[in-house]
């Protein structure tokens, strides 16, 4: 009877509002136990390890470490106190979660973990070889990825707490590869591919600039060359290997050079390229949640003091350690494409069931292939004319830098550069703050990192 | 938890749904038992007019033109809400609840009578029959 | 009993499904001896064993309604003993056999509906005299009276007089008389002026939990009665309606006093005395998972109205999210039975829909509001939540339920009119 129905429709009504609502109860519930749970006293995170099985981030909090343990890699690997957020586990956080709604809570501890590429014996070594200077070193597999090394001073370790936050030196928690800092004449390697690019290799082989130890520019600026005396008349091949800053000052006022080719080669590479009228902003280069940041540079006129100082690694210029070492993957790897870094090998659930391997991936092509040989030649050959000594038992590709910071108070020096090598192909970048306060050597650190990493 | 404890919490769990199954099932049956003592109560008739019969299946039954009514004679001059129909110890009664064309059985005019079998109902321009439920083959 | 053999069956399954779930106490239950765990099976079954050789006495037509609300009391038996270890809760199982009781009331006041049909009246002055009650003992901040040994809730019996009062048949929607030109029945306007006095009074009370319940026992009953208006209400004017309805809701939220939005909207995580139950609710369900972790091993015990107002989450903690989510299904199938086994009259109909109301309304408002989906406010779930008061009015429910399932037709005995006739005279 229709009377009847009709208060089966409503009681029909009601029973389905309800039944709607105890679905979205159960989704809701499913998306954010986890949420719920960060909030449980029964709540326990789940280790990272380096590529060796070693603990770098102990989640239960309930191992026993001696102190500074961790400070080579405490603020790249961070924790979940809030203090660091650029750092892996304060981005993985999810990845770390001992805990899914399917299995409940597990009474035995979870078996959630992220396993690094990260070779903490090496990191440890190249942390010790700065001797308490300041500085960063960074290094990664070229063919495939993997960041083996990254430690940065000063640090901190996380496990023991952060009293004294206050006193902390700045750039304690932060992680200094990431991070953009005045390249020197590292960022030359930057204007060679740009000028090879450009112009074509055997006019770039053919030109030939003179240095007196200074050059006055078009604009009536001075730039002075490291080497008072001067380094006479030199090519291409020359002025890397001396580092000449008035050949790159010439080299970039030269029409065959125009300086709207260079931004676009210097956009192509990476740079937020800025002039008088626009600025830039800076991007970042992702690394497994981690935020890297992009160079950036400021260039106006060809016969600009400025300008010219941003080609060859000062003015405006800014580059991380991290890109810089990119860089060098695309030269080493011949294809003018660069190895995209990443520091999580593969993840695991809280059953222990492996859910995230890495996979090797690459960056558009930034410039052609006979390029990054012709970079490779130079820059080998730079390595084996000057630092088969201080870089023994290598073959390296290297560019050295020294860069002015603090109005020119202080030099920092830096190294980028790879290992031609099949086994251990190796890019690293070193930066040593301040170079002359510290006994450290930024030669000794890549040797010290190279041989921990080759053993 | 272990696997063993695992398997015994979804048993306890599917017993209890298969218990609730049960006796939505005995509930079905139920209302197959309750179709039969309502047979009784209500005499087991029927209204019939020449194209089809209605069951009568509960004990207030509206008879008008209007969409909810429980029983629908879309004929222009039958009300909206013409008669009820009432079910009282098996015994029915029709009730004129305000129609403008009455209600007339067995060609008398009534406002409230006690129903008997084949009596004939004439509501509007409509005739019913009052009857015995009939099986249909 | 028409159906001995679906009778039988129906004994025998309850009696399993209550054994699967005390051997998973066994096997997963945290108890110190095993004396707790056999004086709780003994219980248990001895309910159920009871309850079928009685039931029979009752000459009913039909059980499948009595053996729900029995396997629900006694499962919610089981979950209340073995919150924090276990051992058997006397006072849930004492309740749970007054709720059995006052179902059976329930059920034989309610099977012929034209004899409480004819005591609405006395429904009316009953709804009156517990408002008095609550005025009178309660004040306007609490809702409880204290006897010493027991404390009543007496808003709750409310809940089932209104259900009657909501209740209508067919001829009574007939009986109209015409009021300043409109066809007026005079019974729905007291209704409305109940349902107004009752509700402003619950406002009054700061008992504002349960205002959506008795909102949607005259919602049902509203709705089930505009369809006889002589076809003024058409679908258009309905939803117009209802969207007035949601409005004035809106509004009345947005200009509510401010500790009404204190109580509405809370960030739970960040407030650790108002969401302190919540937070604590929704982490016991977090580290439950499916299947909890084991009768009697949760620690939401420690929090206060763990075995009332968050119950869900009490049950989702120790025995898992999919049992908690079958306790609430069961329920829905006890009050689903009418859609299963129809009614035979409007009222038993009526009836039945605003059970279905207060059934789904009440759950949805523990439920999600433990959740923190909508506001929390301190409802219990009808028969699983602990208190006197709830389970007895829950049990009349129910017991109107049953009483649709089996009716009788007979008009009211001569006699007692009789009586009353000459208790008029005399």
């Amino acid at each position: 009877m229709k009377s009847i129905r009709r208060c089966q429709h409503i009681m029909t009504l009601f029973l389905l509002a309800f039944i709607a609502g105890i679905v979205a109860l159960t989704v809701r519930i499913n998306k954010q136990a986890p949420f719920y749970m960060s909030h449980s006293e029964n709540y326990k995170l789940g280790n990272v390890y380096d590529r060796n099985g070693d603990v770098l981030f102990d989640g239960s909090g309930n191992g026993d470490y001696p102190n500074n343990h961790f400070i080579d890699v405490g603020n790249l690997i961070g924790d979940d106190k809030g203090q660091m957020e650029n750092t892996l586990v304060a981005q993985n956080l999810d990845s770390l979660n001992n805990y899914s709604f399917n299995s409940g809570l597990v009474k035995k501890g979870g078996k959630a973990a992220i396993y690094t590429t990260l070779d903490h014996k090496a990191n440890r070594a190249a942390y010790d070889a700065f001797m308490g200077a300041d500085g960063c070193a960074v290094a990664y597999n070229y063919k495939t990825g993997e960041l083996l090394v990254c430690t940065s001073l000063p640090n901190i370790d996380p496990s023991k707490g952060y009293a004294g936050l206050e006193n902390m030196k700045s750039g304690t928690l932060m992680q200094k590869a990431m991070y953009r800092t005045v390249p020197g004449s590292t960022q030359k390697v930057s204007t060679v591919i740009s000028a090879m690019e450009i112009m074509g290799q055997s006019a770039l082989f053919s030109k030939k600039f003179s240095c007196s130890g200074y050059y006055i520019n078009k604009s009536d600026g001075k730039i002075d060359c490291h080497n008072t005396w001067g380094h006479g008349e030199q090519n291409i091949q020359q002025a890397v290997e001396n580092s000449c800053n008035p050949f790159f000052a010439q080299l970039v006022e030269d029409s065959d050079l125009p300086l709207d080719r260079v931004k676009e080669m210097y956009t192509k590479l990476g740079y937020a390229v800025s002039d008088d009228e626009t600025e830039a902003e800076v991007g970042y280069i992702d690394i497994d949640g981690i935020q890297c940041e992009k160079a950036s540079t400021k260039l106006t006129d060809p016969s600009d003091f400025s300008t010219q100082w941003g080609c060859i690694g000062q003015g405006k210029t800014l580059v991380s350690p991290v890109q810089l070492m990119m860089w060098q993957s695309a030269i080493a790897n011949e294809t003018g494409k660069m190895t995209m870094p990443h520091l999580i090998e593969h993840v695991t659930d809280v059953n222990g069931k492996t859910v995230d391997t890495a996979e090797t991936s690459y960056s558009d092509k930034l410039f052609s292939a006979s390029t990054a040989s012709a970079v490779k030649q130079i820059l080998m050959t730079n390595g084996a004319n000057h630092y088969q000594y201080s870089i023994p038992g290598y073959n390296v590709a290297i560019k050295s830098g020294t860069a002015q910071v603090k109005d020119g108070a202080e030099e920092n020096a830096l190294l980028v550069g790879f290992v031609d090598d099949t086994k251990n192909p190796i890019a690293f970048c070193v930066v040593l703050e301040n170079k002359y306060s510290t006994p450290a050597v930024a030669e000794n650190i890549v040797t010290t990192m190279l041989n921990s990493l080759c053993s | 938890m272990g696997s063993m404890n695992l398997i015994l919490c979804a048993a306890a769990a599917a017993a209890l749904d298969i218990c609730a199954l049960v006796l939505i099932l005995a509930s079905y049956s139920e209302r197959r038992s309750e179709r039969k003592a309502w047979s009784k109560i209500s005499a087991d008739m029927e209204l019939a007019d020449q194209n089809r019969s209605y069951a009568l299946e509960c004990d207030e039954i509206l008879i008008g033109r209007h969409a909810s009514a429980d029983i629908r004679l879309p004929d222009m001059s039958v009300s909206r809400y013409h008669a009820m129909l009432n079910v009282t110890d098996g015994k029915w009664t029709i009730t004129d609840i305000g129609s403008k064309s009455g209600i007339y059985v067995n060609g008398v005019h009534v406002q409230h009578v006690r129903l008997y079998d084949n009596d004939i109902i004439t509501l509007g321009n409509r005739r019913l029959i009052f009857r015995k439920r009939r099986e249909r083959n | 009993m028409s159906n001995p053999v679906s009778y039988f069956f129906s004994c025998v399954f309850v009696i399993i499904a209550h054994g699967a779930m005390l051997f998973n106490v066994f096997q997963n239950g945290n108890y110190e001896s095993v004396n707790d765990v056999i004086t709780l099976c003994t219980a248990v079954i001895g309910l159920d064993a009871a309850y079928f050789i009685v039931m029979p006495f009752f000459k009913q037509r039909t059980y499948a309604v009595d053996f729900m609300l029995l396997l629900i009391l006694n499962m919610s038996n089981i979950f209340q003993s073995c919150f924090g270890g276990v051992h058997l809760d006397l006072k849930h199982f004492i309740t749970g056999i007054a709720a059995l009781v006052s179902c059976r009331i329930g059920c034989i006041a309610c099977r012929n509906h034209r004899w409480i049909q004819d005591k609405k009246k006395f429904v009316w002055v009953g709804i009156g005299v517990l408002m008095i009650v609550i005025f009178l003992f309660c004040g306007s901040r609490s809702m409880w009276i204290d006897l010493g040994f027991m404390t009543i809730q007496p808003s709750e019996f409310i809940k089932p007089l209104l259900v009657l009062a909501c209740a209508t048949s067919i001829s009574e929607q007939q009986n109209k008389h015409k009021v300043l030109g409109f066809n007026v029945v005079y019974e729905n306007l007291i209704l409305f002026g109940i349902v107004a006095a009752v509700i402003l009074f619950q406002w009054w009370c700061r008992d504002l939990g349960s205002i959506p319940t008795f909102a949607a026992i005259y919602a049902s009953g509203f709705l089930l009665r505009i369809c006889y208006p002589k076809a003024k209400f058409s679908k258009k004017t309905l939803i117009i309606a209802g969207s007035c309805v949601a409005a004035a809701g809106i509004v009345a939220v947005i200009l509510a006093p401010p500790y009404v939005k204190d109580r509405l909207f809370v960030d739970i995580w960040n407030d650790d005395v108002n969401g302190y139950q919540q937070t604590k609710a929704l982490i016991g369900i977090a580290e439950g998972g499916w299947f909890g972790k084991g009768p009697g091993e949760g620690f939401l015990h420690n929090v206060v109205a763990y075995e009332s107002d968050i119950v869900f989450s009490t049950i989702c903690e120790e025995w898992g999210l999919l049992y908690a989510l079958m306790t609430a299904l069961m329920l829905l199938v006890i009050v689903a039975m009418p859609l299963v086994n129809p009614p035979r009259s409007y009222y038993h109909a009526t009836m039945c829909a605003g059970v279905c109301a207060a059934f789904t309304v009440q759950m949805a408002l523990n439920i999600f509001g433990s959740c923190n989906m909508i506001p929390f406010t301190g409802v219990t779930i009808p028969f699983i939540s602990a208190g006197g008061s709830s389970m007895v009015a829950s049990g009349l429910m129910i017991g109107m339920i049953a009483a649709a399932q089996s009716p009788v037709f007979k008009n009211p005995k001569p006699k007692k009119s009789r009586k009353q006739a000459k208790r008029r005279t005399s």
